[in-house]
């Protein structure tokens, strides 16, 4: 007798054949169990609702929003509309609308976020205290001065408080994720502040 | 016909136009004298002779709400007149100035003249002469043409009683070659203005009586922590930071004093100690002297106002160079680096000595308002 037909007939060769014959028909039985279940579930789920404008399974949508910035006329810090895409993650729309006021400077309006500042990240803790950590250009690029620094503070506070009146108690401004005393040293930044 | 009615209506509108032009330039030609409040006594048209200010003898009655009878002798040139219970003698052209009650003399920079054959005086003789017959101070603001008069509050310190002796921490911000503060188009840094500003008020210091602490004495970094426990150690008995300011609009200019108030346009969530965590060195801060501070912010006020044509707002807010200093404080912003009429005044070594002055009066009337209400504290403990 050959070596491979000694082999063939061996009872190790035997035990192992059947127990892999055996996982391949429980895994075949497995998934086509699972498949089964899918086909129940969604047989079972109710009926899509008709698509409204109000009402849309898209991620985004366009909204006005009002923004902040400093009327050169006035000198104070005013609202104006701005439509912008926001989505419906509270967290994500916070993002985008303190993105929005970094990056607008219609005619007759000049911002008070310093030129290149990014918002890196955005938190919010239990007792509605948004902690909104900047790049280093919100501090570094700062002009000075304590009226520039309190029209900078009330540019982002203004923003966030008009959007999110009831979410929204406090706010820290943090730099690189670290806490700040003040952006260019008159305001205090050292604590979650309001009006 | 609808041509010829036009045209009588701009000739109109040009008469008023040009009415309101030269009554506005009537109004500007006044000088305006105010009491220690700042509250305008009377208006008064000048006339410039030599590049120097007159006023009509006349109006010396409205200024002084009291018959002054001045009585002005045209041959001779003299001018009588009685004021503050003293008869003035005055001659037309002459420096010199007699008192006929104790034949004393005085001596006036600029002579009175008789311009259009009406006797006027020079603006000197407010300063000069004024503060020698009556127990009054007199300062004149030429680039706003306004007077102030003050009762004499010179506070001269008694040498043997150490309880009087006060010490003023003057806080020049920024410094050294990362921190320059603000800065102008010009190249005008912060820094260097409020450094001068101080050193002026350290001069001025000597006249009036009180010790002066800066918390730099030349262009170098000091971090807050050190300007604080400089401050403390020292005793200060008043805190006054110097800085200038900065906008995003270069329309916006003037002074601006701010007070520490935690509570102020911007508040800290309760229970939430700013800075030091909940070190027990929280207990010393600025707020123990909130009421204190802003006394001193309206007396500052009052006196700034009388440099400047804008009226000085205060403002209360949240701030961290003022937030662990132990006695009433203030900051002041002197004026706008970003606005080129604000940075070319501080550019200006007479504006810097103007600033200084106004500031170290605010000093010492606060002290003598200090000075009299512990009087009176101690007073009714005695009793």
């Amino acid at each position: 007798m050959s070596l491979v037909r000694r082999v063939l007939l061996s009872r190790l060769f035997l035990i192992w054949g059947f127990t892999l014959v055996a996982i391949i028909i429980s895994l075949a039985v497995t998934l086509l169990l699972i498949a089964k279940s899918k086909q129940t579930e969604i047989s079972q789920a109710p009926p899509k609702l008709p698509k409204t404008p109000n009402d849309s399974d898209e991620r985004h949508q366009t909204e006005q929003i009002n923004i902040f910035l400093l009327d050169t006329e006035s000198l104070e810090v005013k609202p104006i509309k701005v439509e912008v895409q926001l989505s419906r993650d509270p967290i994500d729309r916070l993002k985008s609308i303190v993105d929005t006021l970094t990056k607008e400077t219609p005619t007759n309006y000049r911002n008070p976020i310093p030129r290149g500042t990014v918002l890196n990240e955005a938190f919010i803790d239990t007792k509605k205290t948004v902690y909104l950590d900047f790049s280093h250009h919100l501090t570094s690029g700062h002009i000075g001065g304590t009226t520039a620094e309190y029209m900078t503070i009330s540019a982002i506070l203004k923003t966030v408080f008009d959007n999110f009146p009831d979410e929204i108690r406090y706010i820290q401004l943090l730099v690189d994720g670290q806490e700040i005393e003040a952006l260019t040293g008159h305001v205090n930044l050292s604590a979650p502040m309001q009006f | 016909m609808w041509l010829r009615r036009d045209k009588s209506i701009s000739v109109l509108i040009s008469t008023i136009f040009l009415f309101l032009i030269a009554h506005g330039a009537v109004l500007a030609a006044t000088v305006r004298f105010v009491d220690k409040e700042g509250n305008t006594l009377a208006e008064v048209e000048y006339t410039r002779y030599q590049q120097e200010v007159y006023i009509p003898v006349e109006e010396l009655n409205d200024i002084f709400k009291s018959d002054i009878s001045p009585l002005y002798n045209r041959p001779r040139k003299q001018l009588t007149i009685n004021l503050k219970e003293k008869e003035l003698v005055l001659l037309m052209g002459k420096t010199t100035v007699k008192n006929t009650e104790d034949n004393q003399t005085y001596t006036l920079s600029i002579p009175p003249r008789a311009i259009d054959g009406n006797p006027m005086l020079p603006i000197v003789f407010f300063t000069e002469i004024l503060p020698s017959i009556d127990d009054v101070d007199v300062l004149y603001n030429p680039n706003l043409q306004r007077i102030r008069f003050m009762p004499k509050t010179a506070w001269i310190p008694d040498p043997d009683d150490e309880t009087q002796e006060w010490t003023i921490v003057i806080d020049p911000g920024h410094g050294g070659q990362e921190d320059i503060g603000c800065k102008a188009q010009s190249g005008l840094l912060e820094k260097d203005v409020v450094l001068k500003v101080a050193r002026e008020i350290q001069k001025l210091s000597k006249q009036y009586g009180y010790k002066i602490h800066l918390t730099r004495e030349s262009d170098v970094e000091k971090t807050r922590i050190q300007r604080v426990q400089s401050s403390n150690r020292n005793r200060g008995d008043l805190f006054i930071s110097l800085h200038c300011n900065a906008s995003f609009s270069k329309k916006q200019n003037g002074m601006h004093i701010f007070i520490n108030n935690p509570n102020g346009l911007l508040r800290f969530r309760t229970m939430a100690m700013p800075s030091l965590g909940q070190n027990k060195l929280n207990l010393r801060t600025q707020s123990n002297f909130l009421t204190q501070s802003k006394e001193f912010g309206i007396v500052l006020q009052r006196e700034m106002n009388f440099i400047t044509e804008k009226p000085i707002p205060i403002t209360e807010l949240p701030l961290i160079t003022l937030e662990e200093i132990y006695m009433p404080a203030i900051l002041i912003e002197l004026g706008y680096l970003t606005n080129d009429n604000d940075a070319t005044l501080l550019s200006d070594r007479n504006h810097i000595r103007e600033l200084a002055t106004a500031i170290a009066r605010a000093i010492n009337t606060y002290r003598m308002k200090t000075s009299q209400s512990s009087d009176v504290t101690d007073a009714v403990q005695e009793d």
